[in-house]
């Protein structure tokens, strides 16, 4: 099929075009308890065509993207490229070129979904349950993934990766009261040792959470995010180096400028990487058809690249850029363990948590913390946490020690001054 | 006019047709989803413009669910030649079967559900629409959308970008047993407006509202009205502050109303995680959950909104069920293997992400009934509060009934009289029986918005809409 339309394009000849095509070979699990609620097969051919059209004598670039369905036909294929060509002279962007580097071979060693799969079913199975916490139900999805891409400079290439998820609901129970947890386990293939450990993790956290008393006022206290939620604090920074936010002026971080200017914490470094161990993202090649480099985002505090895709990346003048896949955080200037020092509140569980990149807005509701308070410990639930990074990042300190989190590798403990906790007591 | 019915689905029919039968000769139940849904989604702003055939809900392809001995199975796929179903059959009996194996070695022991109804139906539905997205003048609606974002840049104090975002999807959708034969085609439209403005502070402020429906690109008109909104929503955000965290009386508008209502009993009763007793409402049948101007309602037939479909993705018809009557818990929301667990009727809530994602029971409209009130008197009545509008995001909490909901900005009241003053964003937390408990006013008004999209946990993403008129409460804000 993507034979027949890239010859379609060929012949057809617009200024510039690009052809992708994602297959999905995905096995899914479903559980209640232990037992299979269902069992499903996922296989499926995904195809997108962009055509680009010289506009105005070259001052702009004109784009249109479509899908195409394998099972469209010849007259499908030839109305849709015709459709898509119209179309590109409606959008009237400042004039970019395609990615024209041409790609190394890439050597895809991805195990058969099956195979995945199996591990993962014996994986679940092995997590120390007891009459107190348990699992409750669980997902398990399993893909192998193959992407294939071309563009009319002649860039193409092919590789696969493993993706998967386990999603896991524990429950925890005391005196009559049960309590539920939810994760969700991003990762390339099964890493059984570490399901098993995150899952028993999941269900501590259930058991203190049925130990928790309402969280009572704590205003002025500092927080330490411990938890998986931390990487969205990270991803306030990552979103805020991206060209589109910069070009929009949404980010008004410069090249070679201190973040934070005056700021009394931890200089923050940020790292694009192609690859983490066992991530779900380790794609040596991004949407675009540019290869994945390693690349400082920020170092030592200090914006240094900006990342993205080729429009938002040529507008900015970058010379070398692509889509980012897997971060890494770091910069701490102390141990976790000293981290720790003195009083302050540890969250480790949300309903949700979020951090807006664009107002840098903290939020989420907390069901799970560790109130650390002269010399005592207070598992405490309920209330919210609110403020704002673009305050909290002046004072920001993190952990030598690091966390991975899938496709983030993060300091296992970030503390913040001058947030807003709201009691619930 | 009507939103024809996919011609290349009518053409699969006698294909799909030897499928379910040839299936059917190896598993007791055999159905299959088969959909083919086309779109536009253009975004046009000040930094880039982009234009696409598809969005998230535009799709070609087939789902077939079959069940043997209580194991209900299924197979996704998009490429296959209609001309060969013996392919099709050959391919799904080869990788169920891998699947059976490995399931088999793993010693999984299965949860058994009974056989889904499969009594005869035929149902064709072509819903009214006045422009189709294929049929679209794109250039006409991508020089409006130009209009409005330059309109934007000039109105809205400060804005450094405003962007207008159009899609519209033309849904064709049939399902097909051994008894069953329906088919519906109906088009949903929205469209939104963002604003980002620099505040003083050196952060950013955004503003955002959407129009949608059940309809075509017509609905798309509205913009201009929303567009002409925002240079006032704009300042007040510039010149907002941060709430004193505490608990206040709350006016909720139809739009957080919506919210609370998806937030706070829209998961809470969704019956797939009755199966999994991973929610508190099943314990709350029959009792009291809110106060007596609490009625609920759930369902594809509550309103003409971008999820007013006719048959849901398991073929069960649409329905409106509700869910709370005068503060009593009466029911929740269903799909069918749900329902065939806990013995009850499904309700039409079975929705897939698309025909590659797995059924679960979902929301459709989510609505509060109205009450009698003006929202002249409910502010007046009001000593120390805030009247909050713009819906940001929420988070459901169904096994302890906790409510997260992220909102734009409120507007403080004191001594029953609006100040002036904003405080933006807000955190809005609470026990959602106190919640609904503590409403003590609702509005005649009755708004329905649906330009959101609803996860399951933290996936699954689909079309939902929700509202309800102002509604007084209290709740935790920070």
């Amino acid at each position: 099929m993507t034979d027949k339309i890239k010859n379609k394009l060929i012949a057809l000849g617009p200024d510039a075009w690009e052809l992708k095509e994602t297959l999905r070979e995905g096995w899914e699990f479903y559980f209640i308890r232990h037992r299979l609620d269902q069992n499903r097969v996922v296989d499926t051919r995904t195809i997108e065509v962009v055509i680009y059209r010289a506009l105005e004598d070259g001052k702009y670039l004109g784009s249109a993207a479509g899908e195409i369905s394998p099972t469209a036909s010849d007259e499908e294929i030839d109305r849709l490229l015709k459709d898509l060509t119209f179309r590109a002279g409606l959008v009237k962007n400042p004039f970019y070129t395609l990615n024209d580097k041409p790609l190394p071979p890439v050597s895809s060693d991805v195990p058969e979904p099956e195979a995945m799969a199996g591990d993962f079913l014996k994986a679940m199975t092995e997590a120390a349950e007891t009459e107190e916490a348990d699992i409750n139900s669980y997902e398990i999805f399993v893909s192998r993934m193959t992407k294939k891409y071309w563009n009319s400079c002649g860039v193409e290439t092919t590789f696969s990766w493993p993706s998967s998820m386990v999603e896991v609901v524990v429950n925890a129970r005391k005196d009559g009261h049960e309590i539920e947890i939810y994760r969700n386990f991003e990762s390339g293939t099964c890493d059984p040792e570490q399901l098993k450990q995150d899952v028993e993790k999941a269900m501590k956290v259930g058991r203190d959470r049925l130990a928790a008393e309402p969280m009572p006022k704590a205003e002025g206290i500092d927080v330490l995010f411990s938890g998986h939620d931390a990487k969205e604090l990270y991803g306030y920074f990552k979103d805020r180096m991206a060209a589109s936010f910069k070009v929009r002026k949404l980010s008004s971080w410069e090249a070679g400028q201190p973040i934070c200017p005056g700021q009394t914490g931890d200089k923050l470094t940020l790292e694009a990487l192609p690859s983490l161990p066992n991530s779900s993202r380790n794609m040596p090649v991004d949407e675009e058809g540019a290869a994945i480099a390693r690349r400082f985002l920020i170092r030592d505090g200090v914006a240094e690249n900006f990342w993205g895709g080729r429009m938002f990346s040529q507008y900015l003048g970058l010379k070398e850029s692509s889509l980012v896949y897997n971060v890494a955080a770091c910069g701490g200037s102390c141990s976790e363990e000293e981290l720790r020092q003195g009083d302050y509140l540890e969250l480790v569980e949300f309903s949700d948590f979020q951090v807006d990149p664009v107002g840098g807005d903290i939020a989420g509701e907390i069901r799970l913390g560790y109130l650390h308070k002269d010399g005592q410990v207070r598992i405490v639930t309920g209330g919210s946490v609110s403020g704002s990074m673009t305050e909290a990042m002046k004072t920001m300190r993190m952990s030598q020690e690091q966390m991975q989190v899938n496709s983030w590798l993060i300091p296992s403990a970030t503390r913040l001054e001058g947030l807003h906790i709201t009691g619930i007591v | 006019m009507k939103a024809p019915f996919s011609p290349w689905l009518d053409a699969c029919l006698p294909s799909l047709r030897q499928i379910v039968d040839g299936l059917g000769k190896e598993y007791e139940y055999v159905s299959i989803l088969a959909t083919d849904s086309c779109g536009y989604n253009v975004s046009i702003s000040q930094a880039s413009k982009s234009v696409s055939n598809s969005n998230l809900t535009t799709e070609r392809g087939c789902v077939i669910r079959v069940c043997r001995s209580g194991l209900f199975s299924e197979a996704a796929f998009n490429d296959w030649n209609p001309e060969k179903p013996q392919e099709v059959l050959d391919r799904v009996k080869k990788n169920l079967a891998a699947q059976f194996r490995l399931l088999e070695a793993s010693g999984t022991l299965v949860y058994e559900t009974p056989l889904l109804s499969d009594e005869p139906l035929v149902l064709f539905v072509e819903k009214d629409v006045e422009i189709l997205p294929e049929e679209t003048d794109l250039e006409a609606l991508t020089e409006t959308m130009t209009a409005l974002s330059d309109e934007g840049m000039r109105t809205i104090p400060g804005a450094v970008d405003c962007g207008i975002r159009a899609l519209s999807t033309h849904i064709s959708k049939l399902f097909l047993t051994k008894n069953r034969f329906l088919r519906q085609s109906y088009v949903y439209t929205e469209g939104t407006v963002v604003a980002f403005s620099p505040s003083k502070d050196g952060d950013t402020k955004l503003v955002y509202s959407g129009v949608s429906g059940c309809g075509g690109t017509e609905i798309l008109e509205g913009l201009k009205e929303k567009l002409a909104e925002a240079p006032k929503t704009m300042e007040e955000m510039l010149s907002s502050e941060r709430v004193v965290p505490g608990e206040y009386e709350i006016i909720a508008d139809p739009g957080i109303a919506g919210l609370i209502a998806h937030e706070a009993f829209g998961h809470g009763v969704e019956m797939d995680m009755f199966v999994k007793k991973r929610a508190l409402g099943a314990e709350y049948i029959g009792k009291r959950v809110g106060s007596d101007l609490v009625t609920m309602h759930e369902g594809a037939l509550c309103a003409e909104s971008v999820t007013a479909y006719a048959f849901d993705d398991e073929g069960t018809l649409a329905g409106d069920v509700t869910e709370i009557d005068h503060g009593i818990l009466k029911t929740g929301i269903c799909d069918a293997l749900s329902a065939a667990r806990l013995g009850v009727e499904p309700t039409g809530n079975g929705k897939r992400q698309n025909y590659s994602h797995k059924v679960y029971t979902r929301m459709t409209n989510t609505l509060f009934e109205p009450g009698t009130d003006s929202l002249e008197d409910m502010i007046a009545s009001v000593s120390h509060g805030y009247l909050l509008r713009g819906t940001e995001s929420g988070m459901e909490d169904p096994k302890h009934w906790g409510i997260q909901c992220i909102i734009s900005r409120g507007y403080e009241i004191r001594d029953g009289k609006l100040t002036g003053k904003v405080a933006a964003p807000l955190v809005m937390t609470g026990y959602v029986p106190d919640l609904l408990g503590n409403i003590s006013m609702a509005s005649r008004d009755l708004a329905v918005e649906g330009n959101g999209y609803c996860g399951k946990g933290y996936k699954e993403m689909v079309k939902v809409a929700d509202g309800g008129p102002y509604l007084k409460t209290k709740a935790r804000l920070g």
